[in-house]
């Protein structure tokens, strides 16, 4: 499985539950399997697309909240498993797209190419639901259980570089307002007066 | 009013009911003082300043208005979720900094940073705010983070040693 295989699986599987997608190439491979006004594409901050995901459960708990991250990125902030695990919010889904390498800037190898486990290392900060799966049958039934099984989770999926060939839309404001509307939380600047 | 009551209340006149935060000494009164008197505003402990931040916008998007509070130490950690998150997306957040390395301070290590924190402050186009006295510590609060969610660009209110350590301030 490819990453964008492994995109297309995610968004088949799913209803209209926020995406949250790191930059580069999840992002890149979330926008070709399909473009949805509950996706957040980041264009920078690399390794925070995981506490983006942490606040946006906490603020919204009775919404299922999923980020896609990539193995280089959350192993820029690894600090953010001991606080998902310290926070537990039970609405939290994290799935690394671990293809063992910086695909974004080259393919350079991970930390993970060398022996680094992310859903050991997951569970040794008190995440307790998780998963390491290598088909779409696994991811899909992984997905599956995340979408209504207490979390958070994180799920580990091995996969190849898939070499995109589009971006998603670059205006950031667009990509937040357009977001933040989909999830029924547009901002007030954005709704106008009805005094 | 305390400083620390003072920051504490400013906080939540100004609506933010989460605060995300990296702890120092100082802060450590407001954190009591958010918890004696309003325990209505969430905290959650960070591992470092840049995530903080993060999860600060996921809370925004979530419809919430944060605050981050940290040292200035702090800030150099933060500056890439500032500069290619809250900026380019415009996300505000409240943005509460003890300072070190101003006056008062007893740690070399600790003054670059603080000498350099109004510098880059401006030169991201960050407005900031210094509390100079606990009487008006609430109200500036306030105000910073009523100006940032207004106009959805993060600010900043600084708060001295002289402020919140008085007594090595000034010694």
């Amino acid at each position: 499985m490819n990453r964008l295989e492994a995109s297309r699986a995610l968004v088949s599987a799913l209803g209209d539950e926020p995406v949250i997608a790191s930059l580069g190439h999840p992002a890149y491979d979330l926008f070709a399997a399909g473009d949805r006004k509950s996706n957040f594409y980041t264009w920078g901050s690399m390794g925070l697309a995981s506490s983006l995901g942490l606040g946006l459960a906490l603020a919204r708990p009775a919404l299922r909240v999923f980020v896609v991250d990539g193995d280089g990125s959350l192993l820029m902030n690894l600090g953010s498993l001991a606080t998902i695990g310290s926070a537990k919010p039970a609405n939290l889904v994290v799935i690394v797209w671990d293809n063992q390498e910086y695909g974004t800037t080259g393919g350079q190898a991970s930390a993970t190419a060398h022996g680094a486990d992310l859903e050991a290392a997951a569970r040794a900060m008190g995440i307790h639901a998780t998963a390491t799966v290598r088909t779409e049958e696994g991811l899909r039934a992984a997905i599956v259980r995340a979408r209504t099984d207490a979390g958070p989770w994180v799920i580990v999926a091995k996969v190849a570089e898939s070499a995109p060939a589009v971006k998603p839309p670059l205006d950031c404001v667009f990509i937040k307002q357009r977001f933040m509307a989909a999830i029924g939380t547009a901002e007030a600047a954005t709704r106008g007066s009805h005094q | 009013m305390a400083w620390a009551d003072a920051v504490a209340a400013g906080v939540h006149a100004a609506g933010s009911r989460h605060l995300v935060y990296v702890p120092d000494n100082p802060l450590s009164h407001v954190l009591t003082a958010l918890g004696a008197q309003f325990p209505d505003i969430h905290t959650t402990l960070a591992t470092r300043e840049e995530e903080a931040f993060g999860i600060a916008a996921g809370l925004y998007l979530g419809g919430a208005k944060p605050t981050v509070m940290l040292q200035s130490s702090g800030l150099g950690n933060s500056l890439n979720a500032i500069t290619s998150l809250l900026i380019p997306y415009q996300i505000p957040v409240l943005i509460v900094i003890s300072m070190r390395g101003d006056e008062g301070e007893w740690n070399a290590a600790q003054g670059p940073m603080g000498r350099a924190i109004r510098p880059i402050l401006e030169s991201m186009g960050i407005p900031h705010v210094t509390a100079d006295a606990a009487e008006t510590t609430a109200e500036t609060v306030r105000l910073v983070g009523h100006t940032a969610f207004g106009t959805r660009l993060p600010g900043a209110c600084l708060l001295p040693r002289r402020l919140t350590v008085p007594q090595k301030a000034t010694a």
